[in-house]
């Protein structure tokens, strides 16, 4: 069994009911998930909220550590299986119980807006780049979204355990999990942090044309790409929110973890490079936008 | 000879990476260890070009804070303007280049934004700031940016 105990602080400002319940409704949905099967939000036993699953044995998530010979494999059920997700429906999932409620209409705007806040409230020095994307972002919303699904939050490789053979055993790390527009989960898995050095190769996996297919096939959506421009952008925008609060965690003695440090100082430098590179009227375009 | 800051800081990550680390003993502790590694390698990036780049970055900063100044309506704004362009150089610690460089960027974030409601309303000398802000941001993220393994 693995025991997963609310952090003092971390990346994100975790909440471990939300990510007990979605990980609860993927693995009763039949998605690669480790059994949940305790969650204790009473602090008075050990000190701090915790949740119970079944241990998934025989994996690893290193990115770096794919076989070449499995990439393809594992790219195709990778995105295959946030197909899944994105098809899922979180109203019948009861996931309406434990997440915020929102619209097909407002959940871009309601995202960037909990964002935005974070980068204002976090940031220890000014990012301009920053805050250029989210008047961008706000100037230009995105159409309604197609459906309202169940968000992983945090779905790229790295994020999944993965057998020697090439087979995803388990999806990890639902605790940013929440309801709305499945394009979200999409831009983030394709943005290029995650695929640093090899630019065209989505998750260090596919093509990104390869990635958005076996998306579509899955999910039976089919991707908007002035929605899915949005999406980059707000992935990258999300990205450097993260980062800049792990940073003022570290800054501020929350936690000294030199994890936090490297995500806040490395990440943010390459995120804003993202950015740049999406908005600027300069840009040379060297990360992939255009997917279909 | 003394090592310089970026130098004494890389035998440091040496000597982290090659004597600490095989000594760890436990996953935990050695990702660690990694960790600070990589952390001190971007100080040392820091350490060697943080004078420079903020120093730089100010006086090209300045001349795209002055054109806006001639353009924008906005009373507030153009005061800011007008202090961060008649304050006195600091002194070159680095905490002192910092602090001006922040209150500069923090003027800068509420300029770019008063240029593109400008170039919104259809301003005919809203684009060519706004261009010019952008380079001035594509330079900003170059010269912040970092080598690394990782």
């Amino acid at each position: 069994m693995i025991v997963r105990i609310d952090p003092e602080t971390s990346l994100i400002d975790t909440d471990r009911r939300t990510e007990y319940r979605a990980m609860e409704a993927a693995y009763h949905a039949g998605l690669p998930a480790p059994e949940p099967l305790f969650l204790e939000e009473d602090a008075s036993w050990i000190g701090r909220p915790f949740s119970v699953t079944s241990e998934v044995t025989g994996g690893q998530a290193a990115a770096g550590g794919i076989p070449p010979e499995h990439r393809e494999a594992i790219g195709h059920r990778k995105w295959e299986l946030l197909g899944k997700i994105a098809a899922l429906d979180p109203a019948t999932l009861g996931l309406g119980e434990v997440m915020a409620a929102t619209t097909p209409a407002t959940c871009a705007l309601e995202q960037l807006d909990y964002w935005a806040k974070v980068i204002e409230t976090d940031e220890l020095h000014p990012n301009p780049v920053a805050h250029a994307a989210i008047r961008r972002l706000r100037r230009n919303p995105p159409p309604p979204a197609q459906k309202l699904s169940l968000v992983h939050g945090d779905y790229r490789t790295g994020n999944f355990l993965y057998s020697p053979d090439g087979e995803i055993k388990a999806i990890l790390d639902w605790e940013m999990a929440h309801i709305g527009d499945p394009l979200e989960d999409l831009a983030w898995s394709l943005d290029p942090l995650w695929c640093w050095g090899e630019p065209t190769r989505a998750g260090l996996l596919l093509p990104h044309a390869e990635a958005v297919r076996a998306w579509e096939v899955s999910s039976g959506l089919t991707v908007d790409p002035e929605a899915f421009a949005w999406w980059q952008v707000f992935a990258a925008l999300k990205g450097i929110g993260i980062w800049i609060s792990s940073s003022e965690d570290f800054h501020s003695g929350a936690s000294k973890a030199p994890i936090l440090a490297i995500a806040g100082w490395l990440m943010t430098d390459r995120q804003q490079r993202i950015l740049t590179d999406y908005l600027s009227p300069h840009s040379a375009h060297r990360f992939v936008r255009v997917v279909k | 000879m003394i090592p310089r800051g970026s130098e004494a800081i890389r035998h440091l990550v040496t000597r982290i990476a090659m004597d600490l680390m095989p000594k760890a003993t436990d996953a935990y502790t050695a990702t660690d260890l990694g960790l600070f590694t990589a952390l001190l390698g971007l100080v040392a990036q820091d350490y060697d070009r943080a004078a420079e780049v903020l120093v730089t970055e100010h006086a090209a900063l300045m001349p795209i804070l002055r054109e806006a100044s001639t353009h924008l309506d906005d009373a507030a704004l153009k005061a800011r303007i007008a202090e961060a362009l008649a304050a006195p150089a600091p002194s070159l610690r680095i905490s002192a280049l910092t602090a001006r460089s922040d209150t500069a960027l923090k003027l800068l974030i509420d300029v770019h934004a008063a240029v593109e409601d400008a170039q919104a309303a259809g301003a005919a000398w809203a684009p060519a700031l706004d261009s010019e802000i952008w380079r001035f941001l594509e330079a900003h993220v170059a010269a912040h940016s970092y080598e690394s393994a990782l």
